[in-house]
């Protein structure tokens, strides 16, 4: 049943439930940043204790599968009447949140490896001349080190957003409807099978394939100075 | 040294001390600095050259000694493990303002331009104003010789082009006293000279300037006085005819037979 | 039925999930083995068309590896298990067959762990292999060695040293994966983690205890890594690429 009208019926359904896909997505990638800003100075603070409990987060959060994640979110935590009764649950009986706080958690432990690994590959003479002009503290590190440490982690930062955007396709195993669970609730009411799953895979794809676009243009729009000299 | 003599001297350093780990890399050091003095420090691998240079400002922190620029002493203070460490940190970025160093290196800031690169520190250390930034950084880049430059990204550049804007970088900070840390080792040969001339230039102005070099020939044409230095001691110094003619150093005698003049 | 303690739950007593649990890490490492091997299959193969310069191998490389980079992991896993159950029953109408065959999970699962591996493998292989010094493939070709017999003996081991850190990544990569072959019924770790925690209304007990076998996994599967790289990279000079 490939006829065009019920192609561009399930191509407007997922489009709808797209909006419940790039919401986590973008959630997660904004708060997770954040997080991982915080792990990322916990890990290099130089405190044994505090580095430790970095270290162990990120152990946790890249070690394990995300489903594992989601599930113990989702459906551990709500298990226990204390949390039930607590400050949180308002927030935590939604899914959207349980999610989408699962997705932040995860990511910002990638995220956390990628601003450490941008952070060492900082030319350290370049730092060193930034000191003799006397330039200490925030200062230096926000004209010099950051500067230089984000044009180092944009590769890496692209390819980890992307990740999240097919990571997303597991809130639909956590009763959301998003772009994967609208695709298969098409496939189990019409009983066609590719149809309603390659539309989705198509609308992943032309998604993940803007975003790449964007980063590039962000990296060469950063990085004048890597590119060949024009005259 | 009476109070009113230090204050001639644009530059002070009394027995530098500085031990990496086990070994001890500057063995009591001291040197005297007045306005428009051009030094250059010379020595062997090893023997501590460098060490002392990045000891001045504070880039490595010195074990005992004091270090005094344009009359100002850099105060240190000692950790409960022994460790010293400067006192005022605010200090520490206020002296280094007031020195400029040129790093073996050149160590440009890659994703800046070489204006950009100039006007970095006036700007946001010294807080002077934009427009005076600018103005005098594109004339210090006319007198290093890439004015035409301006607007280039460092790694567009030559070897010896940027260690001129690294030059320019240093006086764009209007320093009392300029470090220089074996500017042209870097270098290939043939662009060695540029980079010698614009030294040159800043000597015959009257700028005072520390330079740790193997140029044997530029030393002893240009210094007013030579700095030998042997496993962390000053072995000898004086002005260069003095030092190159007869040495009281065998090892100095030793030292320039083995290196080309 | 009393609800039972969390301690027991778990363990190996008669109503304890341990030894499920542990079946179902083993049934991980299976099917995560299966599928890297056929990555292994499948990137070596794109690799190689990549990098014997036919056009159109080239070009049919790309698309298999940019496509399966776009999708989610969990579409590829849906994908596999439908459409390979839907071919498997379309043969077997073709013989004469009647109603529905399904593949069974693991084949399925394996499948799609390798398909995607596949991806990124090849990207691991085509640049161990341009990682390889020019001279060497050049003295073998000197000293006469044929072209299966240079492959056998110095390609595909320094190949293999090259890759290894890629490849203990995407290991790491797989092991994960395999967690969402779970959709399809296979009683993997994941699957026996759901199982455990909706019969004794202990989700939060399994699905820790499941994390905690994954990681158990991760971490010696790192050393395993760690050794192995230590091994086939001594005496290879260290040197910056």
């Amino acid at each position: 049943m490939m006829d065009t009208a019920f192609i561009w019926d399930i191509f407007l359904r997922l489009i709808v439930a797209l909006r419940v896909t790039l919401s986590v997505w973008a959630l997660s990638v904004f708060f997770g940043a954040f997080i991982a800003a915080g792990v990322t100075w916990m890990r290099g603070s130089g405190v044994k204790p505090v580095e430790w409990i970095a270290r162990a987060y990120i152990f946790v959060f890249r070690g394990a599968p995300l489903l594992v994640q989601l599930f113990v979110v989702y459906y551990g935590l709500s298990s226990f009447p204390v949390v039930r009764a607590s400050v949180f649950w308002p927030f935590l009986r939604d899914a959207f949140n349980c999610a989408t706080l699962s997705c932040a958690l995860c990511t910002a432990a990638y995220q956390s490896e990628i601003f450490r690994g941008a952070l060492a590959g900082v030319p350290h003479g370049q730092v060193e001349a930034a000191r003799a002009c006397g330039m200490s503290g925030f200062l230096l590190f926000r004209r010099v080190i950051f500067p230089i440490a984000l044009r180092q982690a944009l590769p890496a930062y692209s390819t980890e957003v992307i990740s999240m955007v097919k990571a997303t396709a597991l809130v639909s195993l956590v009763t959301l409807w998003d772009v994967m669970s609208v695709a298969l609730k098409i496939r189990n009411d019409t009983l066609v099978t590719y149809t309603p799953l390659l539309v989705a895979g198509a609308i992943y794809f032309v998604v993940n394939y803007l975003i790449a676009r964007i980063f590039i243009f962000i990296e060469q729009w950063l990085s004048p100075h890597l590119r060949a000299r024009s005259a | 040294m009476p109070e009113s003599e230090s204050d001639s001297y644009a530059l002070t350093v009394s027995g530098l001390h500085k031990r990496f780990g086990s070994l001890e890399v500057l063995k009591g050091v001291s040197l005297l600095a007045r306005e428009g003095d051009v030094i250059s420090i010379l020595g062997s691998s090893g023997s501590g050259k460098s060490t002392l240079l990045r000891c001045i400002n504070l880039l490595e922190t010195p074990d005992e000694g004091v270090v005094t620029v344009a009359g100002e002493t850099i105060l240190m203070r000692k950790t409960r493990d022994g460790r010293s460490l400067p006192a005022d940190r605010r200090q520490v970025d206020r002296i280094r303002s007031e020195l400029g160093m040129v790093f073996q290196n050149f160590n440009l800031w890659s994703h800046m331009t070489i204006l950009d690169n100039l006007v970095e520190a006036p700007i946001h250390v010294q807080k002077r104003p934009r427009a005076e930034c600018f103005e005098e950084a594109r004339a210090l880049l006319d007198k290093v010789g890439i004015g035409d430059k301006a607007n280039f990204y460092p790694t567009h550049l030559s070897g010896g082009q940027q260690q001129r804007a690294a030059i320019a970088r240093a006086l764009a900070m209007r320093p009392k006293v300029m470090l220089f840390d074996e500017p042209t080792s870097a270098l290939d040969p043939e662009l060695v000279g540029e980079v010698l001339r614009v030294m040159r230039s800043l000597a015959d102005e009257g700028r005072t300037m520390l330079i740790v070099t193997h140029e044997m020939g530029f030393a002893r044409d240009v210094s007013d006085r030579i700095i030998f230095l042997h496993q962390g001691l000053v072995e000898d110094e004086g002005p260069p005819a003095e030092l190159f003619g007869n040495s009281k150093s065998e090892r100095f005698r030793q030292f320039i037979a083995t290196e080309r003049l | 039925m009393q609800p039972v303690t969390w301690t027991t739950a778990l363990g190996f007593g008669e109503r304890g999930w341990g030894p499920a649990l542990l079946e179902g890490a083993v049934l991980t490492l299976l099917v995560s083995i299966a599928g890297l091997a056929i990555g292994a299959a499948l990137g070596s193969l794109v690799a190689w068309s990549k990098l014997s310069g036919v056009r159109i191998a080239a070009a049919i490389g790309e698309s298999y590896a940019a496509i399966f980079r776009g999708l989610p992991e969990l579409l590829v896993v849906y994908f596999v298990y439908f459409g390979s159950s839907a071919a498997l029953t379309g043969l077997d109408h073709l013989f004469g067959g009647q109603g529905f065959l399904g593949v069974p999970g693991f084949a399925a699962g394996a499948l799609a762990v390798g398909v995607i591996s596949g991806s990124y493998q090849a990207e691991v292989f085509r640049g161990a292999f341009l990682a390889i010094a020019k001279g060497e493939l050049e003295a073998a070709r000197a000293v006469g060695m044929g072209r299966w017999l240079s492959f056998r003996r110095i390609i595909a081991p320094q190949v293999l040293r090259f890759a290894l850190p890629g490849l203990g990544n995407l290991w790491q990569v797989a092991l994960k994966d395999s967690s969402l072959i779970s959709v399809t019924g296979l009683s993997e770790l994941m699957r026996t983690s759901q199982i455990a925690a909706g019969s004794t209304h202990q989700p939060f007990t399994f699905y820790v205890a499941g994390g905690a076998l994954y990681l158990a996994l991760t971490s010696v599967s790192d050393r395993v890594f760690e050794f192995a790289e230590a091994r086939a990279t001594r005496g290879m000079r260290r040197e910056a690429r």
